[in-house]
């Protein structure tokens, strides 16, 4: 494939900074995991399906819980389907190969095209787990123990890691990794994000909605400050709606969409007063 | 290439590894920068770089380093980009419209800047010919001339220069006192500490057992692994009221912090007012008579209670070692340095948060006898991320 064609620029769904897209350049072609930070709804997980669309590649989520292991990711050995199989003499069961699973991370390798692989949230699981997938992704191949079988890369992929920086990252994957802050969209790219997300959006609507969220997300006392997507969800609903958008600011209409806690509720609603 | 850009980096204490330089000097060779200074910059960052409270830290260093580059190094490249980007509709006309006193079509004024690029070498500011500022010259900024073109300056081009001019991370920097957010990721490290605790294996663990059982052909092989709770019971102390008013919120925060955590097994607080003597208040009013007795709290809790003190420390000499010090309740025959000295061997992990924390002052200063003498009794840091860290790790170091 030639370079031209392996260059990201957004896609029609997601709006990317060009520094965004200079990481994602310069991961590709250095072959490294790109690490992506940011508050959350800042669109870190969209950014792998609007990648995966603009490069026309398939992608496969990996999705981290605070249980992950990262042989989760490698394969699973289903010793209890084994053992219940033995039992009822079914076919097969010296057959180890029948009872190895691959996780996403394998399926990833064993694809026969080149794949976007998003490892979702990996800050959720426990502190040692991306220091267990250092040789994986460094070497993209595995080695199954129980089939003495190693599994490569056929293609290698393209790795994106998230991280709401819910835990610090050990050094050692840090470093191999290229790293993006995505900060808060300004005023004018979230004009642009909205956009994306509405295609006839009243001027006026927008004007007063936007003027409204900038204002709470500027009030310190707000714990839990309104984001991206929740200004969508707002949006959405003040359309359906049918508000009047002059009467936005004062009566700040489905405040409850953009801001969840209790405390935040009664800040802005003294404010307003 | 670059190599003194590395020490400037170490310099301003970022920890580059040697991985991460060869990295950037591979992404150098494959030509990723794209003879940019722009994206050198955000190359350098993205790779060198790992954690957004670093970014002021390298915008400064990158300053320092790039800052004497001659303009002819870089701009060529970046304003041919400039020039040939879509949708510069506005400039363009202007370009055709006013550049050079004379109406011009704009690839005739691309070529006459070329020109002046490879021909200029120094400095210009006025005059009418070369790349400048305030000139009548096409080029550079700042000038008379209303159109042609804007080499730096404001609203120009997004130099790198301009960008990290801004300092726009300096908010993001580890060492500023901190917000509720950040103390939640730094309280996280009391659990991580403690996720593996010093206890012996006592509870069953059914995978491991159901793995061995089945590669030992189906005799029963038991496995064992250790309790993951979390032990860490915490005693909170706020010093509260007079020279604690201006950090009332940054407190706030951080008890707000400790409790959203809910991840401890114990969290008890208690308030003081500028020293801690025989009773400790229950409310941050610290009114008279809404106290519990010192003995009554060492009942409560054991020494395995992790102790964090918040407070300046700034009080009167007399305060801390008068035995009649306490000028807003009873002292009980001992001085309030006596009942920290009592209190601190108490506990076997107590740290000592100050907002106000002064380093490198000479105690012979009056007001600063109180916090010198208190430091010496406890581990005392700043109360901002990298202190808490700091003060945390030393909780949970073992003894």
């Amino acid at each position: 494939m030639n370079k031209q064609e392996m260059k990201f620029t957004g896609s029609k769904t997601y709006v990317a900074s060009e520094e965004l897209m200079t990481a994602v350049d310069v991961a590709m072609a250095l072959e490294k995991p790109l690490l992506i930070k940011g508050e959350p709804g800042t669109g870190k997980t969209m950014l792998a399906e609007a990648i995966s669309d603009a490069l026309g590649k398939k992608l496969y989520i990996w999705n981290i819980k605070s249980t992950t292991k990262a042989q989760d990711g490698l394969y699973v050995y289903d010793t209890i389907q084994r053992l219940y199989d033995s039992q009822f003499g079914e076919e097969g069961v010296d057959d180890i190969a029948r009872y190895i699973k691959l996780g996403k991370l394998g399926e990833a390798f064993k694809d026969e095209e080149q794949v976007i692989l998003l490892i979702d949230e990996i800050d959720k699981a426990d502190l040692e787990f991306p220091n267990d997938l250092l040789w994986e992704l460094d070497k993209m191949e595995f080695y199954i123990h129980e089939t003495k079988e190693t599994i490569r890369a056929k293609h290698r992929p393209i790795v994106i890691i998230t991280s709401n920086a819910e835990k610090e990252l050990p050094d050692a994957f840090l470093r191999r990794c290229i790293f993006h802050y995505i900060s808060f969209p300004e005023r004018d790219e979230m004009d642009e994000i909205v956009r994306v997300h509405f295609e006839n959006l009243d001027e006026n609507l927008l004007k007063y909605a936007m003027d409204t969220f900038y204002w709470i997300r500027s009030i310190k006392e707000v714990r839990k400050k309104p984001s991206t997507s929740e200004l969508i969800d707002w949006l959405q609903a003040l359309m359906l709606g049918g508000i009047d958008p002059e009467t936005i600011g004062e009566k700040i209409p489905y405040l409850g969409v953009l801001v969840k806690k209790d405390e935040d509720l009664e800040i802005v609603k003294k404010r307003r007063i | 290439m670059f190599t003194d850009f590395f020490y400037v980096l170490k310099e301003k204490g970022l920890s580059v590894s040697m991985t991460e330089w060869i990295t950037f000097m591979e992404a150098l060779n494959k030509n990723l920068a794209d003879s940019s200074l722009d994206r050198l910059y955000y190359l350098g960052r993205m790779i060198l770089v790992k954690t957004e409270s670093d970014f002021d830290k390298y915008d400064l260093a990158f300053m320092e380093y790039f800052k004497n580059i001659k303009h002819q190094d870089e701009v060529p490249a970046e304003i041919m980009k400039f020039l040939d980007k879509e949708g510069m509709e506005p400039d363009r006309q202007n370009i055709e419209l006013y550049s050079y006193e004379q109406k011009r079509d704009m690839n005739e004024t691309k070529r006459v800047f070329r020109e002046r690029v490879t021909e200029q070498n120094t400095e210009h500011n006025g005059g009418n010919y070369w790349i400048g500022t305030s000139g009548g010259s096409a080029f550079g900024h700042t000038g008379r001339n209303k159109g042609g073109i804007r080499v730096g300056g404001k609203s120009g081009m997004r130099s790198a220069f301009q960008v990290n001019g801004e300092r726009k991370y300096v908010d993001f920097r580890h060492d500023k006192t901190l917000d509720i957010r950040q103390f939640q990721v730094a309280f996280r490290k009391l659990r991580q500490f403690s996720s593996r605790i010093d206890a012996a294996k006592t509870e069953l663990d059914l995978d491991k057992t159901i793995d061995s059982t089945c590669n030992n052909g189906g005799y029963l092989q038991l496995e064992f692994e250790k309790p993951r709770k979390n032990t860490v019971k915490l005693l909170l102390l706020f010093d509260c009221g007079g020279t604690m008013y201006p950090f009332m919120e940054l407190c706030n925060s951080l008890f707000q912090a400790v409790y959203k955590a809910n991840h401890f097994k114990d969290v008890k607080t208690y308030y003081f007012h500028n020293c801690i003597y025989s009773k400790l208040y229950k409310t941050a009013e610290c009114e008279y008579g809404d106290w519990v007795d010192m003995e009554e709290i060492f009942r409560m809790t054991d020494k395995d209670y992790k102790v964090i003190i918040v407070g300046d420390a700034q009080m009167a000499p007399e305060e801390l070692f008068d035995v009649n010090g306490n000028y807003r309740g009873p002292n009980d025959g001992k001085s309030g340095y006596e009942w920290n000295q009592i209190f601190s061997k108490k506990y076997k992990k107590i740290i000592w948060l100050n907002p106000r924390r002064h380093q490198g002052l000479s105690s012979s200063l009056a007001w600063m006898e109180a916090e010198d003498t208190l430091a010496q009794i406890y581990n005392m840091y700043p109360l901002t991320v990298d202190g808490l860290k700091e003060g945390i790790t030393k909780l949970m170091a073992p003894k």
